[in-house]
């Protein structure tokens, strides 16, 4: 006689607890994806408004000629052959790839409008981006890091300097100066890499090929392509800047900033690079309507 | 402490062979062993972390810089929980406190760099809750601080590493800039143009302590911070830069506040010393009252004993 009672108050405590478990689950759930989301916006806050400081400090850029020029050199030069080497490589394997497929219909000599048209709108920009984002991005907020666990940072302000005017701006203003000019880079080097494949694999003339490249690209290609590697560079620097500077916990924390950089600016690049080109696509159908 | 080479023992107090406790404040019985009885040596928990009272102003001093009822929070933990304190100008106060008091919550609110959520720290007229950016640049203007590991900026030479706030905040000129350089290592007894041109990784680590004091008083500053100044250093080293504090407290009659929890410096600088214990002062006085504290916490602090309150989370 007892047996059944037990099985139905166990049955009647199950049946209750699975609701009550699944409402402390979905609870906790949300409390941690909303707590997750207001993190991540209290950081974009934080590093927007670190951004429009350094832009309000630009005015002060005589006062940082030396920072600014140490930095042009180590994310110019430092990042020049490591890009060209990329870029060259993609331009290669895009004109082997492409020339096969245009070959079975004797269009080899729209290869240089194709590679050219590929590397100003998207390639250069992306290539810059990612080296910049990688070499410079990744050093800048270790570099950064390392200055805010041993209290360099804190001792700028205690000395009334400014951190965001004496680091924070050179290092941005410095990207935004050198990225254009990289994705410019990228931008020749990957279809000189195209027209000499071309010209080995498929016989086309390099002057052709540039022909081609020059009938494709419309103003517009290159301009654009030019932007956007202004704005990834103002935003790599951004986050490498905001995620150095805010270090915390030593070495660990460092790594910590640095990993956060490097994944924070390849989402943030691609999510601004689709923004951008459906902005430009857009401004374009407009502008040929 | 009491393996730590001195030069002037007379002023660091004797070691205490045995731990003994007084009776908590308010009660007549006796003594008793902190050992034998409890870690807090009958004190209850109120008792131990009850503030002391601001003791009123001599006559014969001035206060600078006025701290009162000073609160501050991380998250959910209450780091100061009311500090009173008054800094008189010209003194060395010296502040000590284990770790996790709030020894360094505390610096950087007198540094400006953190608002309390109550409280204040008053200096003349100016509180700096409520200073504006350009008071804020003015009161520090007047403030030297020197930090625990000397936060030099490792690709900066020593030269601009002490040149940078003449560069930076007053706008010198390169050779205006060199010769007060020159100038203020060698007040730190630095072979001054030996190691202009060095970087601070081709320094020893007293070396750079004293780097970091030199960039500290080139402004010729008012009030000197120190944040655990000897720490990390061998004992010579110890004693030579709490000498150059004692020196330079004569040469500039500067106001200091060093924090610290290394006894022996504290003992041969200060002209007061505060206790800070879980984010309040418990104790407060010149080194004599300090030596015949008979608060469990400051016993403690004192005999270098592994038994007592400082230690009660991790010895009992």
């Amino acid at each position: 006689m007892t047996e059944p009672h037990a099985h139905d108050d166990h049955h009647r405590t199950t049946t209750n607890a699975i609701p009550q478990f699944a409402m402390e689950k979905s609870a906790l759930v949300m409390s941690s994806t909303g707590r997750g989301i207001l993190d991540r916006a209290q950081v974009a806050g934080r590093a927007l408004l670190l951004l429009w400081s350094a832009v309000l400090h630009v005015v002060e850029v005589k006062r940082s000629i030396p920072m600014l020029l140490r930095q042009i050199e180590f994310c110019g030069f430092g990042s020049l052959l490591v890009l060209a080497l990329i870029s060259g490589l993609t331009g290669m394997i895009m004109a082997v790839q492409t020339g096969i497929a245009l070959e079975g219909y004797s269009q080899t000599d729209l290869l240089g409008g194709i590679i050219g048209v590929t590397f100003c709108r998207e390639l250069g920009p992306i290539w810059a981006a990612v080296i910049i984002l990688a070499r410079v991005g990744a050093g800048m907020a270790a570099e950064l890091g390392t200055m805010a666990v041993n209290d360099e940072i804190d001792a700028l302000r205690a000395m009334s300097i400014d951190p965001v005017r004496y680091l924070v701006m050179p290092r941005i203003l410095a990207l935004a100066i050198i990225m254009p000019l990289l994705a410019a880079v990228s931008d020749f080097v990957g279809m000189l890499g195209g027209a000499l494949i071309a010209k080995a694999t498929f016989g086309t003339l390099i002057t052709t090929f540039f022909e081609s490249a020059k009938n494709s690209l419309a103003f517009l290609d290159v301009s654009s392509g030019l932007f956007k590697s202004f704005v990834f560079a103002c935003l790599i620097g951004t986050i490498a800047c905001d995620q150095g500077m805010n270090t915390t916990d030593g070495a660990e924390g460092v790594g910590r900033s640095t990993t956060k950089t490097v994944v924070l600016s390849i989402i943030f690049v691609l999510l601004m690079d689709l923004f951008l080109t459906s902005f430009v696509q857009l401004a374009m159908k407009r502008l040929l309507a | 402490m009491s393996d730590t080479p001195t030069r002037d023992p007379a002023s660091v107090p004797e070691p205490v062979p045995a731990p003994v406790a007084a009776a908590p404040p308010g009660t007549s019985s006796g003594s008793s062993s902190l050992a034998t009885k409890s870690p807090r040596g009958g004190w209850t928990r109120q008792e131990l972390e009850r503030a002391s009272r601001l003791a009123p102003v001599p006559p014969d001093k001035q206060v600078l810089m006025r701290i009162r009822d000073l609160h501050k929070h991380f998250g959910h933990r209450h780091i100061l929980r009311g500090i009173d304190i008054d800094v008189y100008k010209g003194e060395t106060l010296v502040i000590l406190g284990g770790s996790g008091s709030g020894k360094t919550t505390l610096i950087r609110h007198i540094m400006g760099m953190l608002r309390s959520d109550a409280g204040a720290v008053t200096v003349g007229d100016l509180n700096l809750n409520a200073a504006t950016p350009e008071q804020m640049a003015g009161y520090r203007r007047r403030m030297g601080v020197v930090f625990q590991m000397a936060a030099l900026l490792n690709s900066l030479t020593i030269l601009e590493n002490v040149g940078l706030p003449l560069v930076e905040v007053d706008r010198l000129p390169a050779d205006q800039v060199r010769a007060r350089v020159i100038k203020a290592l060698k007040q730190v007894f630095l072979p001054a143009e030996e190691i202009l041109q060095l970087k601070p990784a081709d320094l020893s680590g007293g070396m750079r302590k004293r780097v970091g004091i030199a960039r500290a008083i080139i402004q010729n500053p008012e009030i000197i911070l120190y944040d655990e100044p000897t720490t990390g250093l061998d004992p010579v080293t110890v004693n030579g830069v709490n000498e150059l504090t004692l020196e330079l407290q004569k040469s500039l009659g500067v106001t200091s506040i060093v924090i610290t929890h290394d006894l022996h410096a504290a003992f041969m600088i200060a002209d007061r010393i505060a206790m800070l214990y879980k984010g309040r002062m418990i104790e407060v006085g010149d080194k004599d009252q300090i030596k015949a504290s008979q608060h469990p916490v400051m016993h403690q602090m004192l005999t270098g004993s592994t038994k007592g309150p400082l230690t009660e989370g991790y010895t009992s």
